[in-house]
């Protein structure tokens, strides 16, 4: 691999360290990813796409859910509704479930030579926003041959660094649980799978305003925090409308807020991984 | 701090021995309530040492002494409980077999990881690809993963980046006795040339005769406290001395 990628001489030493390892993780994670495979990149798509095509049949053609109205756009479709919000969501999901795997992967490596882990993390979370970056190239696509497309598109990778930040947040955390405990991989993908229903994907946020839903469950749907990226996203490239300003507010007091106590709690701990038998 | 020292002040090393240690938390839960069953267990106490820059320095004692936790300490894997170790400059450590390398990685591509970790480019390392192969000597499996490599194939590699990403610190401990004959004549050739350059080695090994050979200063390990630092004779008389009163007790527990 001759691939080379100078940085900036003015980078502290221990920045630039950091960042080619972060590199290298990446690297490692992507082309482990669809080693041995013959069409590689290609089932990056046909995963999201296959979702799309069974839940758009699911629930838009068997139950016969109806998109909802857009003021400002036009392409009202309940695949593309889906998709919009499957892509914040997986970003999310693959971070969290994948800084398990990646803390454990790289924890005998620590034992025998120093560098800082959090790499390892930041590494994986690199290679998951290429594949989110290529999901979100398609809809944009899509919306662009829909002429669905105004500058609230702005607002998309707002709501994905966000999602991002968030997402490795709680995968600090976790991934230092998982490495006493393996359960904890387990545990936090029943969670996730929970979480997926809490969180306007398959459903609209229309569905939720009828009078039969508690106050709470309402509350509670609409400012989850992934719940308050997907709307974001959402309004970013399906209604095209500006996200209202406190949902903005909360998804970034979240994101920010989240990742700083993770990057902490990850810090302090993980010299402590080095040791675990 | 110069380029090339270790300061070691005030060093003790806990480590958390924990029996029936819980592995899933069906078993913790199960076991709230319950006393736990922990030990801690001093593996180094109040150490406190200086290696100069360009100095060879040897560590020796029995099993269990802490010589390897001392030398991981210096590396930064571990923290120390107590006090402090400073080291300045580029170190590189060959720590045990495999030392730093991913086994589902190519030998290559393990180059560049470690070249990585030292801090060192992609560039660098090209530059260097083809001394270290030559160095390993294992020829074309630097393309298949380390994890179908003999352990003598697993040093030689770990050695040649080691030795080849020019340290200013260089930490090595007991693993070149894997190497056959030839490969250990050429690893001593390349550490004196090292030092000759200016580089400071921290050497681990049994092998008093090669201590004595090598190193300019030693230091003494014994259950987790240094006993003597100085002149390499003085100091293996003395540990040899002590091993014959037969105070070199496996027994690290005390």
């Amino acid at each position: 691999m001759a691939r080379s990628f100078t940085l900036s001489p003015t980078l502290s030493p221990s920045v630039r360290k950091s960042v080619s390892l972060i590199y290298h993780f990446a690297e490692r994670e992507s082309k482990a990813r669809y080693k041995r495979s013959l069409l590689g990149w290609f089932w990056s798509f046909m995963n999201p796409l296959t979702t799309v095509v069974v839940y758009s049949f699911v629930f838009g053609v068997v139950y016969n859910a109806e998109p909802p109205e857009t003021t400002n756009g036009n392409a009202e479709n309940f695949g593309l509704y889906l998709f919009t919000g499957l892509i914040v969501w997986s970003l999310f999901t693959g971070v969290v479930n994948g800084s398990m795997g990646w803390l454990i992967g790289v924890s005998d490596l620590r034992k025998k030579i120093y560098f800082p882990t959090e790499t390892a993390l930041l590494g994986g979370a690199a290679a998951n926003s290429v594949q989110t970056l290529l999901e979100a190239a398609v809809l944009i696509a899509i919306m662009l041959v829909l002429a669905n497309l105004s500058w609230t598109v702005v607002f998309l990778p707002v709501a994905l660094v966000l999602a991002l930040l968030f997402g490795l947040g709680i995968g600090f955390i976790v991934s230092v649980f998982n490495a006493r405990y393996r359960d904890v991989q387990y545990l936090v993908g029943i969670l996730l799978n929970v979480a997926f229903f809490t969180v306007p994907i398959v459903f609209t946020e229309e569905l939720l305003n009828r009078p039969e839903v508690p106050d709470l469950a309402r509350t509670l749907i609409t400012w989850n925090p992934p719940s308050l990226f997907v709307e974001i996203a959402r309004d970013a490239t399906y209604f095209l409308e500006v996200p209202q300003w406190n949902r903005l507010l909360a998804a970034a007091a979240w994101g920010i807020v989240t990742f700083s106590i993770g990057w902490v709690y990850f810090r302090d701990q993980s010299m402590a991984i080095s040791e675990e038998p | 701090m110069s380029v090339g020292s270790i300061t070691v002040r005030g060093v003790s090393k806990k480590f958390r021995l924990e029996r029936n240690r819980p592995s899933s938390i069906k078993e913790a839960v199960l076991r709230i309530g319950r006393k736990s069953d922990v030990d801690d267990f001093w593996v180094l106490r109040d150490i406190d040492l200086d290696i100069a820059p360009g100095s060879f320095f040897g560590l020796i004692g029995h099993n269990g002494s802490g010589k390897s936790t001392l030398l991981r300490l210096m590396a930064g894997i571990h923290r120390p409980t107590t006090g402090t170790i400073e080291s300045e400059g580029r170190l590189s450590a060959l720590l045990e077999l495999g030392s730093g390398f991913h086994p589902d990685l190519t030998g290559r591509e393990n180059v560049y990881l470690n070249g990585a970790m030292l801090g060192l480019s992609r560039k660098h390392m090209a530059a260097s690809m083809d001394q270290i192969i030559e160095f390993s000597g294992i020829g074309e499996f630097i393309d298949e993963p380390v994890k179908i490599y003999s352990s003598g194939m697993y040093v030689r590699l770990g050695f040649a980046v080691a030795v080849n990403v020019d340290p200013e610190l260089l930490l090595v401990d007991e693993v070149i006795a894997v190497g056959d004959e030839e490969f250990q004549r050429r690893c001593m050739e390349h550490m004196n040339k090292l030092r000759a350059g200016g580089t400071t080695i921290v050497l681990v090994s049994h092998n008093t005769q090669l201590m004595a050979d090598l190193c300019d200063r030693l230091g003494w390990l014994d259950h987790g406290r240094l006993m003597k630092v100085g002149e390499p004779a003085e100091v293996i008389e003395a540990y040899l001395a002590h091993v014959d009163k037969g105070g070199n007790t496996l027994t690290t527990r005390d």
